[in-house]
C-alpha cells in the first residue's frame, strides 16, 4: 500500500522533484565547494532549478503554448502564461548575476592568483 | 504631463521611479555631450524626487494612492501602493540620495565616474521601487536591481578588499534572491496570484502551516539583504570596503529597504502573529552581536558597519513587538539610523582621506585638523547612541517605552539587554570621539578641512538630526499613520482591491 | 564536517518543501490570473502570443525592471573590469580563410534571424530577449571566428541607452495620453495575427531586442578582452 502511494506521489510530483533536485544540488555545491568557479556553477544550477520549478507550477497536463497561432486553438488546454513571463525575467536576472560574478572572479584572480575561497580571507570578523 | 496628476490632485507616484530610471538610461548619451555635467544629474533627479515625495505626503496621509500600471485593474496588473509608508521612505531615500550625491561631487574623483553615477541612480531608484510596489514579483525585480548595483558599487574601487567582499556579498545575495524566488513560486502555486493585497486576502483563509514554508523562504532570502543575524556575515566587509559615499547609502538605505521588505511581508502578506516573538529574540541577538563586534574593531568603517547591524537588530525588535507604538518607534529609528549613519560615513570618509588610514588610532587630533567634520562625526555618534537633543533620543525612547508597555517579564529582560547594547554602543563611540578630540597628535599638522561641497550635506544632515531631535512632532504624525498602514492588513487589502 | 552539516540543513529544507508541495497539485487548472490573461488577453492587448502580452502589457513594469537589471550588469561589468592594468597586446594567430569567410557570411543572416524573432514577438514564440540573445550570438561568432574584430563601444552604448529610453518614453506617453496609467497601450490594437497589431508591444520589443543584443555583445566583448 505504501509502495503504491509512493509511486502515486512520484507520478504527480516528478517535475517538482527534478526541479528541487537541481536546487539542492546547487545549494550543496555552494555550501561545500571552495573554488569560486565551482560556486558560480552551483549558483547557475540553483537558478536553473528555480526556473524549472516556476515553469512546473504553471503547467497543465497535455497543455499547449498560450499562443493563438490560428483562431481555432482552444483556450482550455493552454498552460498558465504568468510563470513563463516570470521565468523570462528570472533568466535575464540570472544571466546578469552570472556575468557580474564571472567578471569579479577574473578580477579576484588578478589580485590573488588563486580562486580558492578558503585562502582568500583578508577580511575577517 | 501635468494632466497626469489630475486624477489624484498631485503628481503621479510612478514618476518617483520612472524619472530616475529614464535619466539613468540617458546618462551615457549625456556623457557624449559633456562629461562635466554628469555628476550634477543625480543631484537634480533626487531633488525632483524629494519635491514630488513631499508634495505627495499630505495627500497620501488622507488616502493611499493606487497606481495601476498599464491601465488594468488589480490583481491583473502590477500596481504601486503609495501609502504613508511608501511615500515616507521615498522621501527619505530621495533626501539621503540628494545629500550623498552632493557629497559625491567632490568625493569621487577617480575610476569610471560615469558608471558610478548610473549605478548610484539605479540603486536608489530600485530602493524607491521596492518601497512603493504592491506586487510580490515586482518587489523581487527591484530588489535584484538594488542588489546587483550594490555588488558593483562595493567593487568600485577595485582593490583587493573591495573585490573580495563584493564576491562574498554576491554569492550570499544570489542565494538569497533564489530563495526569495522559490518562496514566490510556492505562493503563486498555492494562491495563483502575485498581487500582495490579493495574496493577503487569500492567506487568511488557509491554515498557517502551508503559508509558513513560503514565508520562511522569503524571509530567509530577504534577511540576507536586511543583515539579520545569522545572515549578516557579508555586511561588515562590504560596507567597509566600499567608497564612503556608497557605504552611507548601503548602511542608511539598502539594508533598511531590505528590512522594510521583511516587515511588509510579515505584516501585510502573512500577518502570522505567532512568530513575532521569534523575531523579537532575533532582533535582540542581532543587536548584541553587532554592538559587541563593533566594540572590538580598530577600523573605523568596520566599526560603523557593525554598528549598522546593531541598529538593524534594534529596529527589528521594535517591529516585532507589533503594537502601533512599537512600529512607530521602529520607523522612527529607521529615519534616525539613515540620518545618523549617513552623517557618520560621510564625515568618516573625509577623515580617512585626510589621515590616509582607516585605523581609529590614526584619527588623533582630527578635532583640530578638521573641526567641522569632527563636529559632524560627534553629532552623528551622539545621535546614534541616543543622547538628547538629537533624533536618536526620541526614537530609542519610543522603542523602550513601547517594550515596557508589554507586560511580560521576558520583555523586561530584553529591555535590559537592549540597554546593555546601548551602553556598549556608547562606549565605542565615545572612544572614537575621545581619540578625535583629546589625544595629542604626534607631529603638528595644519588645519585641512573637507571641501565645502562635502560639508554642506553634512550640515544638512546635522540640521535634520537636531531639528527632529528637538521637535519630534515634525515626523511623529506621519509615522503614526505609516505604522497603522503597516499593521492594518484589512485596510491595505481594501485600498487595493475594491 | 561542513558537508555533513550542509546535507542536514538541506534535508531539513527538503522536509519543509515536501509538506507544502503536496498542496500544489501538478498539471491542474490555471490560476485565476492566468486564466483571465488567456481568456481576455487577445481583446485587451491585441497580441496573439499571450506570454508576450503578459510580459509587455500586464506585467510590463517587471520587464522595465528586467531591462534595467541587464543594464546594471553591463555597466557593472564594465566598471569592475575598467581599472585593470593595461597589458601589451599579444599576437593573435589569424583565422584561416574558410573560417573567416564563413563567419562573415553567416553574420548578417544571424542578425536577420534575430531581428525576425524580436519583430514577431507578439505573434510567434520569441521576443525581444530571445531575439537580442540571437543577435549577440552573431557577435560571438565574429569574435571567435574573425579574431581581432571589435564592436565600437560608442555605438553599443548609444543603442543601450536609446533602447532603455524608448521604453521609458513610450510608457510616459501612455501616462500623458491616458491620464493615470503608465505603460498604457495607447496605440490602436489592429487586427489580430497581423504584424502591425498589439499597439505598443512591437515597438517595445524592438527596443528591447536592440538593447539586449548590444548589451550581451558588450558583456562578451569585455570578457573576451579580459581573457586574451
Amino acid at each position: 500500500m505504501v509502495f503504491s502511494q509512493v509511486i502515486h506521489f512520484l507520478q504527480n510530483h516528478i517535475y517538482y522533484i527534478g526541479a528541487f533536485g537541481l536546487i539542492f544540488i546547487g545549494l550543496l555545491i555552494i555550501l561545500v565547494k571552495h573554488n569560486l568557479i565551482k560556486v558560480i556553477i552551483g549558483l547557475s544550477i540553483l537558478e536553473t532549478g528555480v526556473n524549472l520549478f516556476l515553469i512546473a507550477v504553471g503547467y497543465i497536463s497535455n497543455g499547449t503554448a498560450p499562443i493563438f497561432s490560428n483562431p481555432s486553438v482552444e483556450t482550455q488546454r493552454m498552460v498558465d502564461p504568468v510563470p513563463q513571463a516570470l521565468v523570462l525575467t528570472a533568466i535575464v536576472i540570472g544571466v546578469a548575476v552570472l556575468a557580474l560574478a564571472l567578471s569579479l572572479a577574473i578580477r579576484l584572480y588578478q589580485h590573488y592568483g588563486i580562486l580558492d575561497l578558503r585562502q582568500i580571507r583578508e577580511q575577517k570578523w | 504631463m501635468d494632466d497626469a496628476g489630475l486624477f489624484s490632485g498631485g503628481p503621479n507616484p510612478i514618476l518617483l521611479v520612472v524619472v530616475p530610471l529614464g535619466f539613468a538610461f540617458a546618462l551615457p548619451l549625456i556623457g557624449f555631450v559633456s562629461k562635466k555635467i554628469l555628476k550634477y544629474i543625480p543631484v537634480g533627479v533626487f531633488m525632483f524626487n524629494l519635491v514630488v515625495a513631499l508634495r505627495l505626503l499630505p495627500l497620501v496621509l488622507k488616502q493611499p494612492i493606487l497606481v495601476e500600471i498599464g491601465g488594468f485593474s488589480p490583481p491583473f496588473c502590477i500596481n504601486l501602493v503609495a501609502g504613508p509608508v511608501g511615500i515616507l521612505f521615498s522621501a527619505l531615500i530621495a533626501l539621503a540620495g540628494l545629500l550623498v550625491a552632493v557629497y559625491t561631487l567632490v568625493y569621487i574623483k577617480e575610476g569610471p565616474e560615469e558608471k558610478y553615477h548610473i549605478l548610484y541612480l539605479l540603486l536608489l531608484t530600485a530602493a524607491t521601487g521596492v518601497v512603493l510596489t504592491g506586487d510580490i514579483f515586482n518587489l523581487f525585480v527591484f530588489f535584484e536591481i538594488l542588489c546587483i548595483s550594490s555588488y558593483t558599487l562595493v567593487a568600485y574601487v577595485g582593490n583587493r578588499a573591495g573585490i573580495e567582499s563584493s564576491v562574498k556579498y554576491l554569492i550570499q545575495g544570489a542565494v538569497g534572491s533564489s530563495l526569495l524566488l522559490i518562496g514566490i513560486g510556492l505562493l503563486y502555486g498555492l494562491f495563483g496570484t502575485l498581487n500582495m493585497a490579493d495574496l493577503a486576502r487569500q492567506i487568511v483563509s488557509v491554515g498557517s502551516s502551508s503559508a509558513f514554508i513560503p514565508m520562511a523562504f522569503m524571509i530567509t532570502g530577504l534577511g540576507i539583504e536586511a543583515a539579520i543575524f545569522p545572515l549578516n556575515s557579508w555586511l561588515p566587509d562590504a560596507h567597509s570596503s566600499a567608497p564612503s559615499s556608497v557605504s552611507a547609502i548601503l548602511s542608511g538605505i539598502a539594508i533598511e529597504v531590505g528590512l522594510y521588505a521583511v516587515v511588509r511581508i510579515l505584516f501585510t502578506l502573512f500577518g502570522l502573529s505567532s512568530f513575532f516573538l521569534f523575531f523579537v529574540f532575533l532582533g535582540v541577538l542581532t543587536l548584541l552581536i553587532g554592538e559587541m563586534c563593533a566594540f572590538s574593531q580598530n577600523n573605523i568603517k568596520r566599526m560603523l558597519a557593525y554598528s549598522s547591524i546593531g541598529q538593524i537588530g534594534l529596529i527589528l525588535f521594535a517591529f516585532a513587538i507589533a503594537t502601533a507604538y512599537a512600529v512607530t518607534g521602529g520607523l522612527f529609528q529607521m529615519i534616525s539610523h539613515t540620518l545618523g549613519k549617513g552623517l557618520l560615513f560621510l564625515a568618516a570618509g573625509y577623515m580617512i582621506v585626510r589621515s590616509g588610514s582607516m585605523e581609529i588610532s590614526s584619527l588623533k587630533g582630527m578635532g583640530k585638523r578638521m573641526p567641522l567634520t569632527a563636529l559632524a562625526f560627534t553629532i552623528g555618534a551622539f545621535s546614534l547612541v541616543g543622547l538628547p537633543p538629537f533624533i536618536g533620543f526620541p526614537s530609542k525612547f519610543l522603542i523602550i517605552r513601547s517594550a515596557l508597555a508589554e507586560e511580560a517579564l521576558i520583555f523586561n529582560i530584553l529591555i535590559g539587554l537592549i540597554l546593555l547594547g546601548t551602553v556598549i554602543e556608547g562606549a565605542y563611540f565615545f572612544r572614537v570621539v575621545q581619540v578625535i578630540y583629546f589625544q595629542k597628535e604626534n607631529e603638528h599638522q595644519k588645519r585641512h578641512e573637507a571641501p565645502v561641497a562635502a560639508l554642506i550635506p553634512m550640515f544638512l544632515f546635522m540640521i535634520a538630526i537636531v531639528a527632529i531631535g528637538i521637535y519630534p512632532k515634525l515626523v511623529t504624525g506621519i509615522l503614526d499613520s505609516a505604522a497603522s498602514e503597516l499593521l492594518d492588513r484589512v485596510d491595505y487589502i481594501r485600498s487595493v482591491i475594491q | 564536517m561542513r558537508s555533513i552539516i550542509s546535507i542536514l540543513l538541506l534535508a531539513f529544507i527538503a522536509w519543509g518543501i515536501v509538506t507544502v508541495i503536496g498542496e500544489i497539485p501538478f498539471g491542474t487548472e490555471k490560476s485565476r490570473v492566468g486564466g483571465h490573461y488567456v481568456d481576455q488577453g487577445r481583446e485587451e492587448t491585441g497580441a496573439s502570443n499571450i506570454v508576450t502580452s503578459v510580459v509587455l502589457n500586464y506585467r510590463g513594469f517587471d520587464t522595465l525592471g528586467e531591462v534595467t537589471v541587464l543594464f546594471v550588469a553591463a555597466i557593472g561589468l564594465g566598471a569592475a573590469l575598467a581599472t585593470r592594468r593595461k597589458k601589451e597586446k599579444r599576437e593573435i594567430e589569424p583565422a584561416s580563410l574558410v573560417l573567416y569567410t564563413g563567419c562573415r557570411f553567416l553574420f548578417p543572416l544571424i542578425l536577420l534571424f534575430g531581428g525576425y524573432i524580436f519583430i514577431h514577438g507578439h505573434l510567434t514564440p520569441g521576443g525581444g530577449f530571445q531575439g537580442g540573445a540571437i543577435v549577440a550570438s552573431a557577435f560571438i561568432l565574429v569574435y571567435l571566428g574573425c579574431r581581432g574584430r571589435r564592436i565600437s563601444e560608442t555605438v553599443s552604448k548609444t543603442i543601450e541607452s536609446l533602447g532603455g529610453l524608448v521604453f521609458v518614453v513610450v510608457g510616459l506617453v501612455g501616462l500623458a495620453v491616458g491620464g493615470h496609467y503608465f505603460l498604457l497601450n495607447f496605440l490602436p490594437k489592429g487586427e489580430l495575427n497581423t504584424l502591425f497589431s498589439a499597439g505598443i508591444i512591437p515597438i517595445l520589443y524592438i527596443a528591447i531586442g536592440f538593447k539586449v543584443g548590444s548589451e550581451l555583445a558588450g558583456v562578451i566583448d569585455h570578457l573576451m578582452e579580459e581573457s586574451e
